[in-house]
């Protein structure tokens, strides 16, 4: 034990529930996601022995590979992991098995239900299935309907669904998508996911909020002034332009992503730690939620799209030069908006949401701004007292700071502000797991609570619907504002919080 | 706790049963998909119970389940059978000193029949029990049913299972033994719980879980000798042995990780020279699965092991003899490991129940910085006086207070049956060797 980077008397000890035998179907096995996300996830969910020994993965494609390929193809893309894993990449692998499958043809899928029998019992999963699709938006509605017809989500109990984001374009979508999905299978086989939710830091704002009972006292309207949410990217569009021109930031972040951070941020405690619980409190206070003005909704939202940047050195091409984008492209790659929530706990508090690529900094964050003391009996060594800081740091150096006066050494009474900082690092020093690891889990072993339900996924496109019918039907109501890559949005987002007297804070 | 079974099982005679199993799975059930689960074969000894109520001590019927009013009785009972207060319920010497009391209350028998719903919500396709009675002589009983879990939300594709009971004396169910095989699905997974002493019955302990079954056991419940050594032996086969005492042990070692999760704290786990359990009682397994899991973890070898005479005599139970070892560390430098019994007034339910645990690491002069470091980890009920005591003024004190589990051993057999493991945990794997030879012979 020459080594102590890692708690050695943590190896092994993770108290986690038990997954039942299951057979996990992946649709869309040869994309990007299985190779890059999925299969690692389930790996890492078996090299830590929270995978039942009857256990198996079936991939599904068009492609005509065979169970060989697909491990093959699994290794050569899991090389780095697997380099440090041989023995357990062999006893994991056995358990992976390819059935080519294409959910528009009826015979394929019934091919495959015959398959699933005989993985059922080569593997002993006890007719447990979770089905992922990871395809193309178009087929989220009409694959869950060959599932169904198929027979395979007849067993309420034993079969499940995971539909990737985005589960719809908009209100509409969303609700129709939601009558087919909700035909073909119960609710509570349906689990709509959002990786974010998985992040270990994501999870934390309920902990903290509802573990402590510090916080949830000062957790409202008398004493929060505003709040703000961000998701900030480094990276450009990269590969993924063909997509992203018909989606941009406010379906590809804000409204999943953004929306569930302000959903944990603000939603009442349940009565218990269950799934509908949960899930209750999260619907409810996203209805409750809407645009700081609806009725002009240009005056509450600013959207914005990178240009050139970078140095001579190392020049950032802008998102319109980028390999597949419009070279007149109006989709923006920034958004910022102030959105109210009517109900009693947050009545008249502003939330500010931005999220943006190709900013200076990632980072993914919730500001909790504090109202400031009454009376200012002290000089402030920076002029003017800051108010009150609480920093929820979602990614990177996760972890919580509070920003509070104190008193500045010397034989005066001045204050000056401090931070009070928790560390994920600094505290528990081990990486937490990918989002998918902790949500595929959650998928396998029935438990909803990290998943949208309908009415969360309806009510979150209904609060843009205004934007989103706006930049449809009056587009340069809502312009989209050039800004320099890498640096902090337009100007005008600037000038959204300038208008109440605040500005965003740098992280 | 549910009724496993809505209706009261069919008595059959042995020699009919497979042929009305038979039938039940052909005629009666031929519309039901019978679970794609496992087979649940349960050594249900239940003498604890059986004594409490045979002698007039508790009420009936007989479930195999350990209800707080069963647990308060034993309790009541354990300074009037002349053992130390520090004797636990479910120590083996009390249900055998009750044996002792006159009585002849009778009850319906109704193990089997009943299990924790965290259990049932597995579906086993079969649960076998065997149930041993206090009349040696008893000839065997089988009692066979069936069940079909309604489905909450009322839809179909209801999985159904079934029961069989085998009752009777130690030697009828030897002879019964040959109806068990059978009786056991090859193509579905099967758990043995061995829900007794590891004492008992060793010949039925044999047959009924060779290696290729996975076996659940409580190493509380024996002589530490045999305890360990099935541990060890079972591991050694490669069979899939799960141990209710070591997943007790959970909140412990949780616990202990916990103090040295943040990085600063890492490096006082190179440099520990002494570490100290107390226990509850005389049996020491459960302490000495915790050191050997530290040891295991922190790569220290053993060099020794050997008795440590108790403190003096005492119906407390404070004079039982501790065990000392020496551990060397990579380093080469020596930890000493001690585990004492300690007398306490309310003693868990299981025997060798932890009441502290004390790590020194002494950081040498010159080397990393900071003073001393002691943690100290002390049960929820008990104090941690013996283990606070002696100069670590001048230590950095981590103390820490581990929560009791709020699990029942059906719980955590639940976890075990839903998860299908069919491998030993590898940190037991790992611990269970090295607390057999700290054990001196």
């Amino acid at each position: 034990m020459s080594s102590m980077l890692t708690n050695p008397l943590r190896v092994g000890l993770r108290q986690e529930r038990v997954i039942a035998p299951q057979c996990l179907v992946i649709f869309g096995a040869s994309g990007d996601l299985t190779h890059r996300k999925l299969v690692p996830a389930l790996f890492e969910l078996f090299r830590q022995r929270r995978l039942p020994s009857e256990f198996a993965v079936v991939g599904c494609a068009r492609r005509p590979w065979s169970d060989d390929d697909f491990r093959a193809r699994m290794a050569e893309a899991l090389a780095d992991t697997i380099a440090e894993h041989k023995h357990a990449w062999e006893r994991f692998s056995q358990g992976l098995f390819y059935e080519p499958a294409d959910l528009s043809d009826t015979s394929t899928i019934a091919k495959l239900g015959e398959r699933l029998d005989a993985i059922d019992r080569q593997r002993a999963t006890r007719g447990n299935r979770t089905f992922y699709l990871s395809v193309s938006p178009t087929f989220y509605g009409s694959g869950t309907r060959a599932l169904a017809n198929a027979g395979l989500l007849a067993d309420a109990d034993r079969s499940r669904v995971v539909i990737e984001k985005p589960f719809g374009r908009d209100y509409g979508s969303a609700q129709e998508l939601n009558r087919i999905v909700q035909a073909c299978a119960k609710e509570k086989q349906i689990f709509r996911i959002d990786h974010y939710l998985g992040k270990e830091t994501v999870q934390n704002i309920l902990v903290l909020r509802f573990a402590n009972t510090i916080f949830e006292p000062i957790w409202n309207r008398n004493y929060i002034a505003n709040v703000q949410i961000t998701a900030a990217e480094t990276v450009g569009v990269e590969e993924r332009a063909g997509y992203y021109e018909s989606s941009g930031a406010l379906r590809d972040m804000v409204q999943n992503h953004l929306t569930q951070m302000l959903a944990l941020t603000t939603m009442e405690a349940p009565g218990r730690f269950d799934p509908e619980a949960m899930r209750n409190e999260k619907a409810k206070v996203l209805q409750a939620a809407h645009l700081a003005n609806e009725e002009e909704p240009w005056k509450c939202c600013v959207r914005g799209q990178y240009g050139t940047g970078g140095s001579k050195a190392n020049p950032i091409a802008g998102y319109r030069q980028e390999p597949g984008v419009n070279p007149n492209s109006t989709t923006e790659t920034y958004v910022a908006m102030k959105l109210f929530i009517n109900n009693w706990r947050w009545q008249g508090v502003p939330f500010y949401l931005r999220t943006g690529k190709r900013l200076p900094k990632r980072v993914s964050e919730v500001v909790l701004t504090f109202r400031e003391a009454p009376v200012h009996l002290f000089d402030a060594a920076g002029g003017a007292p800051t108010a009150n800081q609480l920093i929820l740091r979602i990614q990177p150096d996760e972890g919580a700071e509070f920003r509070f006066e104190v008193k500045a050494p010397g034989s005066g009474m001045r204050s000056r502000p401090v931070d009070m900082a928790f560390s994920y690092d600094e505290s528990f020093g081990e990486p937490s797991d990918e989002g998918y690891v902790r949500l595929l889990a959650d998928a396998m072993l029935g438990d909803p609570t990290l998943y949208t339900r309908n009415d969360e996924v309806e009510a979150a496109w209904r609060l843009y619907t205004p934007l989103l019918e706006l930049i449809e039907d009056a587009p340069w109501q809502l312009p989209v504002h050039p800004y320099e890559a890498r640096t902090w949005g337009p100007a005008a987002a600037d000038a959204l919080l300038a208008d109440d007297g605040l500005g965003w804070r740098r992280p | 706790m549910a009724q496993l079974t809505l209706q009261a099982p069919t008595a059959l005679p042995p020699e009919e049963l497979g042929g009305y199993l038979e039938q039940l799975w052909q005629h009666d059930l031929e519309h039901s998909a019978g679970a794609a689960t496992f087979s649940l074969v349960v050594w249900e000894g239940s003498w604890l119970e059986q004594q409490l109520v045979r002698s007039g001590r508790a009420d009936g019927p007989i479930t195999g389940l350990l209800s707080p009013e069963l647990l308060e009785a034993a309790r009541a009972e354990v300074a009037g059978c002349g053992l130390p207060i520090s004797t636990a319920p479910m120590d083996p010497r009390l249900a055998w000193a009750l044996g002792k009391l006159p009585g002849s209350h009778h009850t319906e028998d109704l193990r089997g029949q009943f299990v924790e719903s965290a259990i049932s919500a597995h579906m086993p396709r079969r649960l076998i029990t065997l149930a041993p009675t206090l009349d040696a002589a008893q000839p065997l009983e089988t009692l066979v049913a069936a069940y079909c879990p309604l489905p909450e939300d009322g839809g179909a594709g209801a999985a159904c299972g079934d029961v069989v009971v085998l009752r009777g004396g130690m030697g009828s169910l030897q002879q019964g033994l040959d109806l068990v095989q059978p009786l056991i699905h090859h193509e579905l997974p099967c758990w043995v719980w061995w829900n007794s002493s590891l004492d008992e019955a060793p010949e039925m302990l044999e047959a009924l879980a060779p290696p290729t079954r996975r076996l659940v056991v409580d190493s509380s419940l024996g002589s530490p000798r045999r305890c360990l050594d099935i541990l060890v032996d079972r591991i050694d086969a490669g069979q899939a042995i799960n141990d209710l005492n070591w997943l007790r042990l959970r909140s412990w070692r949780e616990s202990l990780a916990m103090v040295f999760d943040p990085p600063a704290r890492r490096d006082a786990l190179a440099h520990v020279v002494q570490l100290d359990i107390d226990v509850e009682g005389d049996h020491p397994v459960k302490g000495l699965l915790l050191a050997a899991w530290i040891a295991d973890r922190l790569g220290w070898h053993l060099v020794n092991s050997y008795t440590v005479p108790g403190n003096g005599g005492g119906s407390n139970g404070g004079g039982s003899n501790g065990i000392g070892a020496e551990f060397e560390r990579s380093d080469g430098q020596t930890v000493q490991f001690r585990l004492m019994p300690v007398p306490v007034g309310v003693p868990k339910t299981h025997p060798g129940a932890l009441v502290g645990l004390r790590l020194i690491c002494q950081r040498p002069a010159g080397g990393s910085p900071g003073a001393p470091l002691c943690v100290i980890l002390c049960s929820e009920s008990g104090g941690c006086m013996r283990l606070e005591s002696g100069g670590m003024a001048s230590m950095e004190l981590a103390e820490e207070v581990v929560p009791l589990p709020n699990e029942s051993e059906e719980m955590e057999l639940a976890r075990l049956l839903g998860g299908g493991h069919d491998s030993t945990n590898p940190l037991l794997a790992a611990a269970a060797p090295i607390a057999a030879k700290l054990l001196p012979s």
